[in-house]
């Protein structure tokens, strides 16, 4: 009886702790959430809303633009992912190397741009790959191009400048999660390798990535989740359009302009929001599926 | 099978010289172990043997070959290691057959091989097992069995039991003098255990601050240490060093006088030069060597702090004023249950004699 009566006191109070988190959480997170699965079904325009059904739906299918945005974030999550996740894998293990000099250096220099500001590195890249940067400069005077790039202006370079842009911020973000996994990893069993005659190619191949493959997998999915959240690069860069002619316009930027520049659809957004999320729902699923363990272990 | 020989070799990081001049031969099918206290160079040295490390100057041979700046993997060696170091995503039988698909063996070949190895070391049932779900003994075993596929002519152990609990360390002791006896392959193990080093070996080599102390079979150095840190790092429980003032010298004996043990005289046959008069002297002799009170020869008495009675043998801690510590080891003996006192007499024979310097005194 006294052990229920004290049980039932640790459980209120228990309650009582986390009581202001969970209001927060609840008032912040869960019902926009809610409400935002609400109003994907809402059709009309500004506060004039009434309820549609799958209309919004069927909307997505027809709407061109849509569509285009869809496809160019899919083309930035092929391209950009892939390409970042091998690049910071590559850092980590050069620079995990302990006889390299200036590894601090390295790592430092490799991570600070995802420290810096937003606005301070995309104003700076926009300068650099102006049709008079300094990168056009440099690129024609080592003869590789006759003649300037419209790095902004053309649609295909702006999407190469893009994928440039987010890989040069985020790429020494997912080289310290494998930094730091590598660094757990037991020096003895590289060396049991290197004097078992094991090639260093076969040393990575068959015992690094393996033994990455967790971490490996935490950054797909949160790259993954990032890319097609991308917001702030194409807005600062095309200046909020998505151009040239809506080649950098994706979901996010859709989203912000269904919602704050064209006429206000909210229901409408919310249903391109929900794209995403299932979409991401989708991606890691299919993520952890190609990296699970196979042994049954 | 081959053997193996070092030649001036020294170590720096730096300005630390951390192996200072090593010269050891290693005979083929010899079982030699390198002990010595933390921070000697033990582990240093194997892994310069191993190709993990650069050898700073003087010359490594492996079957009369020089093989300072010979690739790791083509030393004919085999590694195993305290961490025992296995592939943690793969399987026992991956971990042991990995090596071999690089050294382009056939894959029936290296089948033939991981079983053969497998059979050696009774890990048959374990083979699809991955790591995780191995024991600390069963770990080992597979570290093991992953040098032996390679078929190496020098096996090298860096502390391989250290990580194990002391029933199986024991265990496993026994099993590794087993593997040395089937596969008559050089072995050289490092350990810090003294008692590894005895049971194990053929030839101890006893290191201090990267030099070796003494190499000699293990009843030699326990029966003739060269000198003081040899006397005391091998022998458990460890030897007892008494201070002393030489009192009287000559003619094959000296008359030393224990400083700290109420000025006990005892008189120590020395076949070699004597120290002079007033010259300062460490006494030593071993926990099982005191003779009990009137078999001759000079007595002590000390008062007992603790006694520990392990049943066939007790030992005693004693402590004089000075607080120079005393163990002695007395074999089926209850008598000194319950007193406060013992007194034991120092036999000259089993007695040995060190300068102040720390040189063995013969």
């Amino acid at each position: 009886m006294a052990q229920a009566r004290l049980d039932r006191k640790e459980q209120i109070t228990g309650w009582v702790f986390i009581a202001p988190a969970l209001v927060l959480l609840g008032l912040f997170m869960i019902y926009p959430i809610v409400w935002s699965l609400w109003m994907s079904f809402q059709v009309g325009k500004g506060m004039n809303l009434s309820f549609g059904g799958f209309a919004n739906i069927l909307r997505l299918t027809k709407d061109a633009v849509f569509l285009r945005a869809l496809g160019n974030t899919f083309t930035f999550f092929i391209f950009q992912v892939p390409i970042m996740i091998v690049l910071a894998l590559l850092f980590a293990v050069a620079l995990n190397d302990s006889t390299l000099k200036f590894r601090g250096f390295f790592r430092t220099a490799i991570f600070l741009p995802c420290a810096t500001s937003l606005i301070a590195y995309s104003t700076v890249f926009k300068s650099m790959f102006a049709i008079d940067g300094v990168v056009n400069q440099t690129l024609m005077e080592l003869h590789l191009i006759s003649a300037p790039i419209s790095w902004l202006g053309d649609p295909f370079w702006a999407k190469v400048l893009i994928i440039m842009a987010i890989t040069w911020r985020w790429t020494g973000y997912n080289m310290i999660f494998y930094l730091a996994a590598l660094q757990n990893i037991d020096r003895s069993i590289y060396e049991a390798a290197r004097i078992d005659g094991v090639p260093a190619w076969a040393r990575f191949r068959y015992l690094t990535i393996p033994m990455l493959k967790p971490v490996i997998l935490f950054t797909t999915v949160i790259s993954t989740i990032g890319t097609l959240q991308l917001f702030d690069e194409v807005y600062n860069f095309s200046a909020g359009t998505g151009g040239p002619s809506d080649s950098t316009l994706t979901l996010s930027l859709y989203i912000y302009n269904l919602t704050f520049k064209f006429m206000p659809s909210f229901g409408y957004s919310a249903t391109v929001s929900w794209v995403i999320v299932v979409l991401v729902g989708i991606l890691s699923f299919l993520q952890f599926m190609v990296a699970r363990d196979r042994r049954t272990s | 099978m081959s053997s193996l020989k070092l030649t001036d070799v020294h170590k720096t990081y730096g300005k630390l010289e951390v192996i200072k001049g090593v010269n050891l031969e290693i005979q083929s099918k010899e079982f030699v172990v390198f002990v010595g206290p933390s921070g000697c160079g033990k582990s240093t040295l194997l892994r310069m043997i191993a190709g993990l490390e650069h050898i700073t100057s003087g010359d490594l041979e492996i079957g009369g070959v020089r093989m300072n700046d010979v690739d790791p993997s083509k030393r004919g060696i085999a590694m195993v290691f305290q961490s025992y170091a296995l592939y943690p995503h793969m399987t026992v039988r991956e971990n042991m057959g990995f090596a071999l698909r690089f050294a382009g063996v056939a894959k029936d070949q290296i089948a033939k091989q991981v079983n053969e190895a497998a059979r050696i070391l009774a890990l048959e049932p374990l083979l699809d097992r991955l790591p995780k779900q191995l024991s600390g003994g069963q770990r080992q075993r597979v570290a093991i069995g992953r040098a032996i596929v390679r078929n190496p002519e020098v096996f090298l152990f860096d502390e391989p039991l250290s990580n194990l609990d002391a029933e199986l360390r024991v265990h496993m002791r026994i099993e590794i003098a087993r593997l040395h006896k089937e596969l008559q392959t050089t072995i050289i193990y490092v350990t810090h255990d003294q008692v590894e080093a005895m049971t194990l070996a053929d030839t101890i080599v006893v290191l201090r601050d990267g030099i070796i102390e003494q190499v000699g079979k293990p009843l030699d150095l326990y029966d003739n240490p060269a000198n003081l840190f040899v006397a005391g790092f091998i022998g458990s429980p460890k030897m007892n060093f008494m201070a002393g003032v030489v009192t009287a010298s000559g003619h094959g004996a000296v008359t030393v006088e224990l400083t700290n043990q109420g000025k006990a005289q005892v008189i120590l046959p020395l076949s070699g030069p004597a120290p002079a008069v007033g010259a300062e002297v460490t006494v030593g002799v071993r926990p099982e060597h005191f003779q009990p009170a009137g078999s001759g020869g000079s007595e002590i008495t000390v008062g007992i702090d603790v006694a520990e009675h392990l049943g066939s043998t007790s030992y005693i801690y004693a402590n004089t004023k000075s607080g120079e510590q005393i163990i002695i080891e007395r074999e089926e003996s209850r008598h000194e249950l319950g007193t406060d006192t013992i007194t034991v007499a120092i036999d000259p024979a089993r007695t040995f004699l060190f300068s102040a310097k720390g040189e063995r005194l013969r």
